[in-house]
């Protein structure tokens, strides 16, 4: 990660935490900063396990010092050696987070990657079935794992100029495994082949300890390796960003336009620098178009950066393709809140991009929540601080119905600004067309489902976090319901915007989970649902609705949810609030602006 | 000379013991967390912590406090 992400050093800890984020870090400085950074985060954000075809014992020190980069504590397990079976099934059953499996070339058959080449295709063809025979079954084993890394097939060995028969084996080996895991929804696929190029073949191995130790990586790859793993982990389900905020001085184009005016501005496609600003709006648009909100923050004339981007013939992203413009003079922080705010999503969503050491710095030391990159001094160095940013929005892919999100909070904007024309709240409600969606247990939404439960924090009743295995196992699960919910209104399809998992024991029914994305609140819909989930559960025989409300740091704006239910508060400590009430005696208030429709 | 103070620093961290731990008799004989695992470690981080690279030959033989010293002053100093 680069050091321009991180946050600043807090006054006593300097030296251990420049050990932390320095590449070049010595082994023994690097060990004893992760322990000190460690010390000062208590709360655990993930076990992770290593189940590895090879030694990778420092692989646990990376991971755990870049989860500390990321502000998250991990603890990291290593199991035995070339054992995925008995891996997968120990650490499922120890009920591990996170599971990272490498296996190994050398290990699929004696000496094979220096055999593989003079193998007939019939050997080879029996390699294929025995790794993927066994694959298979440690990924059914790990099913029950939130999130499971299946590392790629690599050769160690110098490849031979032009490729040889040893690449077309790794290929068709890497694509047979890719497959199996394509049917597991909790796997992510990591490519060895990216991490060893990013490191650079030469110093990706060492063969003293690969020969005599069966540990072929050098430090250089296991950190590179790490690093990949956590970008893809979003740290560890810590992170998730949404909106990308730029500058335009010296972060979209050349040049400052207040001074060297548009005439003067470096962005052509064909000249340096000018390439390297241009290169960054079209990888900015990229992002855009992939579902990242993007922002501007920017201290200039309204007037003059209106111009430029209607104007400027080498301008490659255009008015429409922001969704919200701070651009005047006030202080970056103040604008940063107010997007925030206006986006409704949480600080530590956003990402910062700025050029200037003073505002950087003063959005680090007033704003710690927020993602905070430096446009570096010299232009050529800029891409890969680019290629750190897409990392951050896109590691781990995006999840398809994430594309149209500029255009839904676009509609919710819209529809904010037109609420003026109605007499009352409930005659603009009634003009929208709401149509509210409901589907029981619908597999299909699983992969959503779990991404919504990852990153909902504001109107979330008690922020359990579910891993796509875990909505498997509940769908399939007789004493339990989950519901997901799509809304739709004139100005078009919201997607999944909400989520109710209901548990059944005896004739109570418990809401063990309710969470809803901020975009669409306000409008009833969080109130609608109701009836339509308790005549299921009382369809099964239930008689009482229990349900409760667990306070966070963020969801404080749904501590009276259920009182505004109409549900009659049981108990109460420390902030959580438990409710209970007759099916039969109980309704919600009503709304009937809104059409609800389930199967 | 090999700065020692060093030398026991980088060697309490590896091997997860105190510095006081890492006297002139440490060996893989007295420290039983000193395993191969923990070794090859030690090798990597005396590389790194000095500078130097430690032969292959070296990298197995170097099994006490006082054979880490010899090695690396003698790398130190070629």
């Amino acid at each position: 990660m680069s050091q321009s992400a991180l946050k600043p050093p807090a006054a006593d800890e300097g030296s251990s935490w420049s050990a932390l984020a320095d590449p070049r870090a010595p082994l023994a400085d690097v060990m004893a900063a992760v322990e000190a950074a460690e010390a000062d985060i208590p709360k655990l954000a993930a076990r992770v396990a290593i189940s590895a075809g090879s030694t990778v014992d420092l692989l646990s020190l990376y991971l755990r010092r870049h989860a500390a980069l990321a502000g998250s504590h991990i603890e990291v397990s290593q199991g035995g050696f070339d054992d995925p079976l008995g891996d997968a099934e120990r650490f499922a059953a120890a009920g591990v987070d996170c599971l990272l499996l490498a296996p190994s070339l050398e290990t699929l058959a004696p000496a094979f990657e220096a055999k593989a080449t003079a193998l007939p295709d019939e050997a080879i063809a029996a390699v294929e079935r025995a790794l993927i025979g066994r694959w298979r079954l440690a990924l059914e084993k790990a099913a029950a794992v939130r999130s499971v890394f299946l590392c790629s097939l690599h050769r160690i060995s110098e490849p031979v100029a032009g490729g040889d028969r040893l690449d077309v084996v790794v290929e068709r080996l890497n694509a047979a495994l890719r497959e199996e895991a394509a049917a597991f929804a909790n796997v992510r696929w990591i490519d060895m082949g990216g991490v060893i190029a990013t490191v650079g073949r030469r110093a990706a191995f060492d063969t003293r300890f690969h020969l005599r130790n069966a540990a072929p990586y050098s430090p250089a790859l296991l950190d590179e390796w790490a690093r990949q793993v956590t970008a893809v982990s979003r740290a560890w389900g810590t992170r998730f960003h949404k909106a990308l905020v730029l500058d335009c001085d010296n972060t979209l184009w050349g040049g400052v336009l207040g001074e060297d005016l548009a005439s003067g501005i470096k962005l052509s496609p064909h000249d340096y620098p000018g390439n390297v600003f241009h290169r960054a709006q079209t990888e900015f648009l990229a992002l855009q178009r992939q579902g990242v909100l993007l922002c501007l923050a920017s201290k200039n004339e309204p007037a003059d950066v209106d111009a430029m981007f209607e104007k400027h013939p080498e301008m490659v992203l255009t008015k429409a393709d922001v969704i919200v413009s701070e651009v005047n003079w006030a202080d970056k922080v103040e604008s940063l809140r107010r997007i925030a705010t206006t986006l409704n999503i949480g600080l530590d969503s956003l990402v910062f991009v700025d050029d200037s050491d003073f505002e950087c710095e003063a959005v680090r030391s007033q704003l710690p929540e927020v993602t905070v990159f430096q446009v570096p001094a010299r232009a050529s160095d800029y891409p890969a601080v680019i290629a750190r940013i897409k990392d951050l929005f896109l590691a781990g892919g995006a999840s398809t119905d994430r594309a149209g999100k500029t255009e839904q909070y676009r509609q919710r904007a819209e529809a904010i600004a037109d609420q003026g024309r109605f007499a009352s709240q409930e005659e603009y409600l009634a003009s929208l067309g709401l149509t509210v969606t409901l589907a029981r247990n619908d597999a299909a939404r699983v992969a959503r489902i779990s991404e919504l439960s990852q990153k909902s924090n504001q109107f979330n009743l008690t922020t359990v976090r579910y891993g796509p295995a875990e909505l498997e196992r509940l769908m399939a699960d007789p004493d339990a319901a989950v519901w997901a919910l799509d809304v739709a209104d004139k100005f078009g399809a919201a997607g999944l915007t909400g989520v109710v998992v209901m548990r059944f024991a005896g004739d109570v029914a418990t809401v063990e989970s309710f969470f809803m994305s901020c975009r669409v609140l306000g409008r009833g819909v969080e109130v609608s649902i109701w009836p339509a989930v308790l005549a299921d559960a009382a369809a099964r025989g239930c008689r009482t609705l229990s349900a409760r409300y667990l306070p966070t740091a963020k969801n404080a704006q749904a501590a009276d949810f259920y009182d505004r239910l109409g549900l009659p508060l049981i108990s109460e400590a420390d902030g959580a609030r438990n409710y209970a009430a007759a099916i039969a005696d109980f309704s919600p208030p009503p709304s009937p602006w809104i059409t609800v429709q389930h199967d | 000379m090999i700065d020692e103070t060093k030398l026991k620093q980088v060697m309490a961290t590896v091997l997860t013991v105190p510095p006081d731990a890492i006297g002139p008799d440490a060996s893989r004989d007295t420290l039983k967390v000193w395993d191969s695992l923990k070794h090859m470690n030690l090798v990597l981080a005396l590389e790194q912590a000095f500078g130097v690279e430690i032969p292959d030959e070296d990298a197995a033989e170097i099994t006490s406090y006082a054979l880490v010293k010899v090695v690396l002053q003698e790398l130190v100093e070629a």
